[in-house]
């Protein structure tokens, strides 16, 4: 999925290029993440049902980090492209204790968390139109999730 | 002299007249000689406005800019009586917080009886936090207190249902499935639809009603039907022998 040179840009993203930065420390942190989503996603001019898609993921990738890393940030910018269809691009930073197996917490199901249906990695996949995920057990996780604004 | 360095300083500090008035107090009864205790006293009220008006952080840097110019200013008096102003505002607000909290989970979460063994829970809000997990151990206190036959769930007041929500939503609905009574989902917005498609979530277990108004119908079949059901048993088990079977005639 991405080359060795993607995931060491993954793990250097520089907090000042984005719109918005929540911190995550708190579970109230992860409602303020996904209003701040909803927000950007809407001054965007994404449609109802995709503001909803990708709140949704930043709300799921927000929990990832309060529950298995405790701390984090979520990182969330407009990007404007030359074909002029705006994207929103999510960045989920954590130094939490890293995922083993990446393809293992990918599949449908799969948890370590008791309260959990084990779908929130796969289901923010499957919101989203494209997916990066970074993880190094004992250093961190990096997710990098984009949607793009649908032509009408 | 005196007066106008004051004055002057009092225009620098100040953005609007309420807030040059209390500047104006502040450094007169700061810089008046009095007492210590009474100085307390006498700066508690300003000290408190502008706190007030102008938050801690920009406050802190006025101070920084008085203590500058005026050598006569007693910070060094002042500063305990500022931090002791600051906590006191502090737990009022969080109080306040507190209190609106509690507020909160007792107004959001109604459970209403809108028709004969039927209740209705409109949720409204995130579904994530404490309150919904409140809300839940109400629901089923109700649902086994009037032994309600079904329970009407509408999450139209719900803006987006995440795995979290979804699992919480699955948990209720399968804990007032235990105590034998059906649960109608109603109030799914199409973009909340797409996204539990999405997620992968499905609520197979609960009957799903269109609007409130099919949901309440479906409720009402449903409850004829076990009335029905409930005849024929008396009727098979010889009329009367439950004390149901005079009224099975038309069955």
């Amino acid at each position: 999925m991405e080359g060795e040179r993607d995931k060491r840009g993954l793990m250097d993203i520089q907090e000042e290029d984005f719109d918005v930065v929540v911190r995550i420390s708190r579970e109230d942190d992860i409602a303020i993440a996904r209003q701040m989503a909803k927000q950007l996603a809407q001054e965007a001019g994404f449609s109802l049902a995709d503001v909803t898609k990708i709140a949704t993921a930043v709300s799921e990738l927000a929990r990832n980090i309060y529950r298995y890393a405790q701390t984090g940030v979520i990182m969330i910018r407009k990007q404007y492209q030359e074909t002029n269809n705006p994207t929103v691009q999510v960045v989920a930073v954590d130094r939490g204790p890293g995922i083993e197996d990446l393809d293992l917490a990918l599949r449908r199901g799969y948890t370590t968390h008791e309260r959990s249906l084990g779908i929130g990695l796969s289901g923010v996949k499957r919101l989203m139109d494209s997916f990066e995920i970074a993880s190094k057990v004992g250093v961190g996780t990096t997710v990098v999730v984009e949607k793009r604004r649908r032509k009408f | 002299m005196e007066k106008s360095q004051l004055g002057i300083l009092v225009e620098e500090l100040g953005t609007s007249d309420y807030e040059r008035k209390l500047w104006q107090k502040l450094l007169q009864e700061a810089t008046s000689g009095a007492e210590a205790s009474e100085l307390r006293e006498r700066l508690r009220e300003p000290l408190l406005e502008l706190l007030k008006e102008l938050g801690e952080g920009s406050f802190g840097t006025k101070l920084q800019l008085v203590s500058k110019k005026l050598k006569e200013f007693p910070t060094v008096d002042i500063l305990p009586l500022v931090l002791e102003l600051c906590g006191e505002l502090r737990q009022e607000k969080e109080q306040a917080l507190q209190e609106f909290q509690q507020m909160l989970s007792e107004l959001a979460t109604p459970v209403i009886r809108i028709w004969t063994d039927v209740l209705l829970v409109p949720l409204v809000g995130g579904l994530d936090s404490d309150r919904a997990q409140g809300m839940v151990e109400r629901l089923l206190e109700r649902a086994s207190s009037t032994r309600a036959k079904v329970v009407i769930v509408d999450v139209s007041g719900v803006p987006m249902i995440d795995t979290a929500a979804g699992g919480f939503l699955i948990e209720m609905f399968s804990a007032v499935k235990l105590l034998g009574a059906d649960v109608i989902l109603t109030g799914l917005k199409p973009e909340v639809a797409h996204t539990l498609v999405k997620l992968g979530i499905d609520f197979q277990m609960v009957v799903i009603a269109r609007d409130l108004e099919d949901a309440l119908r479906r409720a009402i079949a449903m409850l004829e039907e076990e009335k029905r059901q409930q005849q024929k048993i008396a009727r098979v088990w010889g009329g009367g022998f439950l004390g149901e079977g005079e009224e099975s005639d038309e069955v």
